[in-house]
């Protein structure tokens, strides 16, 4: 049982709106760029196969929306994840300042059981544009964070030239796999099962 | 029937436990690949997700767990099949025998997605039977969630262009056509939860009654109850819709994802079913949200394209539809579009994007005859960043908007909504930002009519903007037009529009800005004196209408400006001094002549004095000696008829001292009278130190140290003896009272008067009257009991000079060598 749920790698890819989320996925998954903003609602996830050490392994990797009017429902997703992607947009100094909220925001609804030693990664997207030279955030800056925040790795990438986003998602992987499952730990007090499933049906509606 | 929160936490928490007890067994079965067994534990895990109990956030929650779990399900039926244990289309078969609805089409869309991924199907069929038998459920909540459980296990198996699933007989649109599907049916779900409500309560009620039967005054307690229990209910409910609102606006998203979708797919399909959708389930909660939706979604060129078909759903959305923010987000995201690159610009002239964005806003205002004016001019304020973004070069049509704004102020009212007047000043404030320039925005004939429609505080609040606008970019306004017409737009700075208001004024506030307007007249510049003088007459007939509190802050400011000019003229002296010119500094003093009588009559009569000597000077250096001494005499007579107060009469006879001392164009008998008058009105000064001073500084007036300056060396010593005499009587009154004051400090700085003339060599004065006089104050000093440390110091260091003086040696040490300190 716990090799099968181990098969499945959750990860959860964060940041402010037009960072780059559904660029960096879609170039990994499907190898698609496309130029033009196409806002993201609610959220949802593309798989890739992934190999780690000659093992296969599900990647799900969900896309979020970062305008938070299109995240009306709340962030139950977040539960189970086994890695979550910080993104930020090199060249936009708010979408790096914003990277201590999502993370913070990320271990308070997801509240993981050590969350010292959760997994983060860090991407500075689009490191493309006019050849590096509108970039407002320093690599020393980024890297003082990650240092600050326990080591998270990090990677400059470009969505659109397909930039290191292989090896991003690879570490990203790995990572994923270096965190201990939370399966809660369920026994069933009674093994009597269609006693209170009829229960529970009295409640629900006549569909 | 309204859980509170801590029911529903306790509701969740026992969802959760039905999940997890069942997925316990349900693991077990897999781990013992007992397809059975799965089977059985799966509905019943699935069944937990029936409950009407939860909040959407809450059953959100719920959903995932099962949803987490259905994957491992998923997983071993596609490990059972490659098995050979059973065929999908079995298994899709096999589903189908669970009891309830609800888990059986969790399940069936779990095996449709292997069964997709299997390609043992065409993906376009199995989604079309999935996407129809989710028909079946239509509690809103559970039906929005299945389906965007189908939404999210089809995502990546959509059949279109490029996608593995794209089979030879299937196209890009059989992928569009099972979202467009999805999303209608969800969208009806979800706008029918609206009209659930009443039903509900009223269900609600008849349950609770029959429970309260029997209890008369109960029941009458609950009716009453009940009729708040109604909008608590509706409340709710528009909450709960609002967030289940992106399980609906994901279909979007997905459609916007599909490869294939391009422009004319969008322009042909998509967009004209989404619209359809939008404008007929006349439901407002949802037109605004997928109205927004749309325009995120898609990809900014889409909209400016398919520009007409989208406005035109404007005007038929519901009334109470929030519509102003709505299309200020669609002109926000086409100007930050437009701004992106220049190559797009030509994109917006081809579709005329300004025609057609302005007239649908005229639409919408006409349609929602109920909109509130702010609404109006918000909307207007959006398509103006839109055309200063777009078409920054096209003044025609900025004013065309600003033009259309004034049209929906009612008549000459004047706006009170202050929200509406904040728009307003946004409105008129962002041409000044983005050309940087009040000249360009004088050019909009309509500007100064939407100013005309502002509250006299609010008018005030944009003159500031607009000085402020000039003074950061300092802006030269150079026309006496172009003055004419920024002083229309601010006149509510420059004069009282209403006196009812005066008592309201802040102080400081009126300082500020009238400051303001003076400095504002320094940016009026020409360097064509002829244009320049018309801009001075321009401003004084504006500024004279100030009244008493105004003129003191602006007039100096015209005075100034207007003296630069005559030192101009004078600068390029006879050069151009034709018959025709009116630009002559004659003219000019006879504007500031008149300038300065206009604030005499509001009676600042010190300012007055300052300003008619400033002239006396200028008009010194013109060589208008006819024109001086008049100035001079104005100046005379103000002193004697209009200032009293003694400190006030102190100053100015320095300054007329000061002034007179400067001017050389004065003939003998014109400087005779002058020079006399100031000296009678030295010495018939109130108090005996400020005449002892003020005479003693008029023996300058005889004695001007230039090549060619008076030296009178008589009437200098006159001028010394006479303030000696006036220095010696004050000492007697200071004994005779044993007053204060100290008359030796008047000896002392009389004696550097006599020390500065004997240096310049007046041979009235000897060393022998210097000896006397110094023989004069030691006396005093040591008679004087209570000596003044800072006469004795100041007379200590003049004595001092006197021997530093003698010990220069040579002519000068010659003159002092007499003098015995
Ligand atoms: N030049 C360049 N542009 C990029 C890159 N990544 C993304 N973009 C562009 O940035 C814009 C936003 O990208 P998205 O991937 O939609 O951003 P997002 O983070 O998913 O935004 P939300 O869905 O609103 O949260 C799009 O126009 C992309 O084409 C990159 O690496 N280089
Ligand atoms: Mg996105």
């Amino acid at each position: 049982m716990a090799s099968r749920r181990r098969m499945l790698l959750k990860v959860i890819i964060l940041g402010d709106s037009g960072v780059g989320k559904t660029s960096l996925m879609n170039q990994y998954v499907n190898k698609k760029f496309s130029n033009q903003y196409k806002a993201t609602i609610g959220a949802d996830f593309l798989t890739k196969e992934v190999q780690i050490d000659d093992r296969l392994f599900t990647l799900q990797i969900w896309d979020t929306a970062g305008q938070e009017r299109f995240q009306s429902l709340g962030v139950a997703f977040y539960r189970g994840a086994d890695c979550c992607v910080l993104v930020y947009d090199v060249n936009v100094m708010k979408s790096f300042d914003n990277l201590n909220n999502w993370r913070e925001e990320f271990l308070v609804q997801a509240s993981p059981s050590d969350p010292e030693n959760f997994p983060f990664i860090v991407l500075g997207n689009k490191i493309d544009i006019d050849g590096g030279n509108s970039r407002v955030v320093s690599e020393k800056k980024v890297k003082a964070w990650c240092a600050s925040k326990g080591n998270i790795p990090y990677f400059e990438t470009s969505a659109k030239e397909g930039f290191n986003v292989e090896a991003a998602f690879q570490c990203i992987a790995k990572n994923a796999l270096k965190n201990e499952p939370e399966e809660d730990i369920y026994l069933p007090d009674t093994i009597d099962v269609a006693g209170r499933a009829t229960q529970q049906q009295s409640s629900g509606c006549e569909c | 029937m309204l859980p509170d929160t801590e029911d529903e936490e306790k509701w969740l928490a026992e969802g959760i436990a039905g999940v997890q007890h069942n997925a316990f067994y349900m693991h077990r079965a897999l781990d013992s690949n007992d397809l059975k067994d799965v089977l059985r534990y799966s509905v019943q895990m699935l069944s937990e997700l029936r409950t009407s109990l939860l909040s959407p956030h809450k059953y959100y929650e719920l959903y995932m767990r099962a949803f987490d779990e259905l994957r491992k399900v998923e997983m071993f039926f596609r490990e059972e099949i490659s098995r050979g244990n059973i065929s999908v289309m079995e298994l899709y078969e096999l589903v189908q025998h669970a009891g309830n609805i609800l888990p059986r089409l969790y399940l069936l869309c779990t095996v449709g997605s292997v069964y997709i991924k299997s390609k043992e199907a065409p993906a376009k069929d199995v989604l079309k039977d999935l996407v129809e038998m989710c028909l079946g459920i239509q509690h809103s909540v559970h039906g929005l969630f299945l389906r965007s459980y189908l939404c999210q296990i089809s995502r990546d198996k959509l059949p279109d262009i490029g996608s593995e699933y794209e089979g030879d007989a299937e196209t890009v649109n059989d992928a569009i056509e099972f979202v467009l599907q999805n999303f209608t049916e969800m969208n009806k779900l979800w706008v029918r939860m609206q009209h659930q409500t009443a039903a509900l309560v009223s269900h609600a009620g008849i349950i609770v009654i029959l429970k309260l039967l029997g209890d008369l005054v109960l029941r009458l307690e609950f009716e009453l109850s009940g009729l708040q229990g109604l909008t608590r209910e509706k409340d709710k409910r528009e909450k709960e819709r609002s967030q289940l609102r992106d399980l609906i606006g994901k279909n979007l998203h997905i459609l916007s994802q599909i490869e294939g979708v391009d422009l004319d797919v969008y322009k042909e399909t998509v967009l004209p079913r989404v619209l359809e959708q939008v404008v007929n389930c006349k439901d407002d909660v949802a037109q605004h949200y997928l109205m927004d939706c749309i325009i995120q979604v898609f990809p900014d060129e889409y909209h400016l394209q398919t520009l007409e078909t989208l406005l035109s759903a404007f005007p038929q959305l519901q009334p109470s539809v929030d519509i102003k923010t709505v299309l200020s987000q669609l002109m926000d995201r086409l100007s930050n579009y437009a701004t992106s690159s220049t190559e797009v610009l030509p994109e917006f002239l081809q579709v005329e994007a300004f025609g057609k964005l302005s007239n649908a806003i005229g639409k919408v205002i006409e349609a929602q005859a109920y909109m509130p004016i702010v609404g109006a001019i918000t909307l207007y304020v959006s398509l103006l960043t839109f055309t200063l973004r777009v078409h920054p070069d096209r003044l025609d049509y900025v004013d065309q908007v600003l033009g259309a704004c004034v049209k929906k102020f009612p008549g000459k009212a004047k706006l009170e909504d202050s929200k509406a007047t904040k728009q307003i000043v946004a409105l008129m404030s962002a041409p000044l930002e983005k050309y940087n320039d009040i000249v360009t925005a004088l050019k909009l004939p309509n500007y100064p009519h939407v100013m005309d429609h502002l509250d006299n505080g609010t008018k005030k609040v944009m003159a500031v903007v607009i000085i402020q606008s000039i003074m950061k970019n300092t802006t030269c306004i150079s026309t006496a037009d172009k003055v004419e017409a920024l002083f229309e737009l601010i006149k509510g700075l420059m004069k009282d529009v209403d006196e009812t208001q005066d008592d309201e004024i802040d102080e400081e506030d009126f300082k500020e800005e009238q400051n303001s307007v003076a400095r504002l007249i320094h940016m009026l510049h020409n360097d064509d004196p002829e244009e320049m003088l018309k801009i001075i007459y321009t401003v004084r007939k504006y500024i004279v209408l100030g009244g008493p509190k105004r003129l003191p802050f602006t007039v100096p400011s015209l005075m100034f400006s207007a003296l630069k000019l005559v030192r101009q003229l004078q600068g390029q002296d006879g050069e151009a001094v034709g018959e025709q010119v009116s630009a002559t500094p004659k003219k000019i003093f006879q504007i500031l002549h008149q300038t300065i009588e206009d604030l005499l009559s509001v009676s600042s009569p010190e300012l007055a004095l300052r300003l008619y000597l400033q002239c006396a000077e200028a008009a010194n250096d013109c060589d208008l000696e006819p024109i001086a001494y008049e100035f001079f005499t104005q100046a005379f007579v103000l002193y004697e008829e209009e200032v009293a107060d003694s400190k006030a009469q102190v100053t100015a006879i320095h300054l007329i001292t000061g002034t007179l001392q400067r001017m050389n164009i004065f003939g003998v008998e014109n400087r005779d009278t002058l020079t006399h008058k100031a000296t009678g009105y030295s010495a018939k000064l109130l108090k005996k130190p400020d005449q002892c001073r003020a005479v003693y500084a008029c023996s300058h007036l005889f004695w001007v140290d230039d090549q060619d300056g008076v030296k009178d060396g008589e009437r200098v010593l006159l001028c010394l003896k006479r303030a000696l005499r006036i220095a010696n009587a004050a000492q007697q009154m200071a004994n005779a009272t044993r007053g204060s004051g100290d008359p030796v400090m008047l000896f002392i700085e009389i004696l550097n008067k006599y020390l500065y003339f004997f240096e310049k060599g007046n041979p009235q004065i000897t060393s022998s009257i210097l000896q006397g006089l110094i023989e004069l104050i030691k006396t005093e000093t040591q008679s004087d009991t209570s000596s003044d440390p800072s006469a004795d110091s100041f007379f200590a260091s003049t004595l001092r000079y006197i021997e530093f003086q003698k010990q220069k040696g040579g002519a000068t040490g010659e003159k002092y060598e007499p003098i015995k300190t």
